[in-house]
């Protein structure tokens, strides 16, 4: 009799787990650039009602009488009910495996709505990160997923999953930084160690104005790689190989050790004329661009530069006409030298703004061969891009120069500094790389002075110009 | 007796996940009672962001009102908000004044976003509070207006190229390219 109890309770117990095992759910992937804590409740994890009507831009409609509380999008309906482990979204019912509670006069509900909410485009995706106990929501622009690194013979191979699997373009070809950029925001981990026999040494996440982007080190034994967009499965794969196999691009050859060529610098003093730019206290932005300018020229010229000021005096010159001098120029450089200014005095330091990589880093800009490689590995494709955005083209060479120069800035104490990769208003239409610099910001009073004093302002332009000093050496 | 009473626990088990299958599966009852409460007005979560003191960055504010009917209204409330500035933590970076004069909005998800003229007028900074400005203002209207894809700013019925000289304005600007 006491084996056959024994025997019903195991039944009984395996009967439950496999009830229960229904709503388990798949760990899934991390972080992303909305999401809410999660908080336990008796062991359990919860969402906390306001937070989900957030994250899906749901209206609450409350029924106090039955203790219900209704969340209506655009196209979905989602009822809760107190203490209820049933919740009803649309006309289907799921079962959340804990009861929905009411705490401090808010409903906390079981993660698992998450994974009963719909799949469709009017409704935000929603992600339970179980790692970090939050929910995360993904953007428009859809996710990029955690790297899955394969080894076959030559081959290495990266799986990114990826909801805009098309969007995904190889910005730079370099070995050392090769960078990869997708129209989703990552929303995975990437792997704190590479295998040994990968040809990808490492990867890390870089800023990108829009969606995400990689660097990662490639072997130097590796001779070319091939981008498979597969947008049905939403899965992009980088294949790395060290053989010289067919349809496989080739890296870039590194830059050499020796120094970028540096003919021609533009300096564009902002504003100018009846533009005065950021005014604060005694500081006028368009007099300091323009004596910064002239400072920065004398630096410049003394490594043997020859440069160009798009303005001498207090004028305004239109943005059509300084995009025309440098472009006229064939300038190597363009800098525009701006003073920043903020609503809270708090917020100080230097900002350098870069075009976005965009598109794929244009070979003929930095003097390489078009044809195929004598390994057959093919050419890049041709792109497309209005004149207006041409300076896109020289983005990663952009980026590498607002590096160079911030780098400087903070090594002197100049900072905090800013990137932030965004095409700016000086540089449309510039068909070189160039960055605006917004030097310093004159409404936070310690930069302010620094820069009235004839030691603060040459100081900077010392900074900048070894800024751009390091950028030729390709430092 | 012992064989009876197996199967009894047998049958128990076997009725017990039957039941609880289709608690599973059944249609709740309550949902008819909810189109009662279409008529009633709901309470919505606005997400608003504004510039962070250090200008680094935007910060989140979430904000609970009754839900406007009609395109104009939600974006006019959204405005206003932002230029009412944050509760918490952050700084209001649309230019003071600001309001909505006119939305339109397509089937593509363009949304043409007219504002008064104290949006170019007021603007005083550099191309951070430029950056923090449009951002705030997009980031907002992407959270809460997701049926807009790309936003066109233009200023007292016009076109503006940009609203202080760092940051072009001349184009629609994808809500994906602020997240």
């Amino acid at each position: 009799m006491k084996r056959a109890a024994w025997i019903a309770a195991s039944f009984l117990l395996g009967a439950f787990v496999l009830a229960r095992a229904s709503d388990w759910r798949s760990p899934a992937p991390g972080e992303g650039p909305e999401a809410v804590a999660v908080r336990t409740i008796e062991g359990r994890p919860y969402l906390a009602v306001n937070d989900l009507a957030r994250l899906i831009d749901a209206t609450k409609f409350w029924r106090a009488d039955v203790r219900r509380l209704v969340l209506r999008t655009a196209s979905h309906t989602i009822v809760l009910t107190a203490g209820n482990p049933f919740v009803v979204v649309d006309d289907r019912t799921f079962w959340l495996g804990d009861p929905v509670r009411s705490q401090g006069g808010e409903f906390q509900i079981p993660v698992a709505l998450v994974d009963s909410l719909p799949a469709d485009s009017t409704m935000a995706r929603l992600l339970y990160d179980h790692r970090r106990a939050r929910v995360v929501v993904l953007p428009v622009s859809g996710g990029v997923g955690s790297p899955r690194v394969t080894i076959d013979g030559a081959m290495t191979r990266l799986s990114f999953p990826a909801d805009q699997a098309d969007e995904a373009v190889v910005v730079t070809r370099g070995r050392e930084r090769f960078r990869l950029r997708f129209g989703g925001v990552f929303v995975g981990a990437l792997p704190e160690s590479m295998p040994a026999a990968s040809r990808v040494s490492s990867i890390r996440t870089i800023a990108a104005a829009g969606g995400s982007a990689f660097e990662l080190m490639i072997a130097p034994d590796a001779v070319g790689y091939r981008l498979v967009q597969e947008t049905g499965r939403r899965r992009v794969i980088l294949e790395v190989t060290t053989a010289h196999d067919e349809g496989f691009e080739a890296f870039a050859p590194e830059i050499p050790s020796g120094e970028r060529t540096l003919r021609v610098v533009v300096i564009d003093p902002a504003h100018g004329g009846p533009d005065a730019g950021v005014v604060a206290g005694n500081a006028i932005e368009k007099n300091l661009t323009l004596d910064l300018a002239v400072r920065l020229q004398s630096e410049l010229e003394r490594q043997g530069v020859r440069v160009v000021l798009t303005r001498n005096d207090d004028r305004e010159v239109p943005a059509e006409a300084r995009a025309e001098l440098a472009n006229r120029l064939n300038a190597d450089l363009v800098l525009a030298i701006h003073f920043d200014g903020y609503v809270d005095p708090h917020a100080r330091g230097a900002t350098a703004f870069c075009p976005p990589a965009t598109v794929t880093e244009d070979r003929t800009a930095r003097g390489e061969d078009e044809a195929p490689s004598a390994s057959g590995l093919s050419p890049s494709r041709v792109v497309m891009l209005p004149w207006r955005d041409i300076g896109t083209r020289h983005a990663v060479q952009s980026r590498a120069l607002a590096e160079a120069v911030l780098s400087a800035l903070e090594l002197r104490g100049q900072g905090p500094t800013r990137l932030r990769e965004r095409l700016p208003y000086d540089l449309l239409g510039v068909n070189a790389p160039g960055i605006l610099l917004e030097c310093a910001t004159l409404t936070a009073p310690d930069d302010r002075d620094r820069v009235m004093q004839e030691e603060g302002m040459r100081q900077l332009a010392a900074s900048i110009a070894d800024g751009v000093s390091a950028f030729r050496r390709s430092q | 007796m012992r064989r009876v009473f197996i199967g009894l626990i047998v049958v128990a088990v076997l009725a017990w996940l039957a039941h609880s299958w289709s608690r599973h599966s059944v249609r709740s009852p309550i949902l008819d009672a909810t189109v009662a409460d279409s008529g009633a007005a709901g309470v919505k979560a606005m997400k608003l962001f504004f510039g962070a003191a250090n200008g680094d960055s935007l910060v989140a504010e979430s904000r609970e009102v009754i839900e406007a009917t009609g395109l104009h209204d939600r974006v006019t409330g959204l405005v206003a908000e932002l230029d009412r500035g944050p509760r918490a933590r952050g700084v209001a970076v649309l230019p003071a004044g600001t309001s909505v004069l006119r939305v339109f909005l397509d089937n593509r998800g363009l949304m043409i976003l007219d504002l008064s003229g104290a949006f170019r007028q007021r603007f005083r900074g550099g191309a951070s509070a430029e950056y923090l400005a449009v951002a705030s203002l997009i980031r907002t209207i992407g959270a809460n207006v997701p049926e807009a894809k790309q936003v066109l700013i233009i200023c007292a019925g016009r076109p503006i190229a940009t609203l202080g000289g760092h940051l072009p304005l001349d184009r629609p600007l994808d809500v994906s390219d602020w997240p």
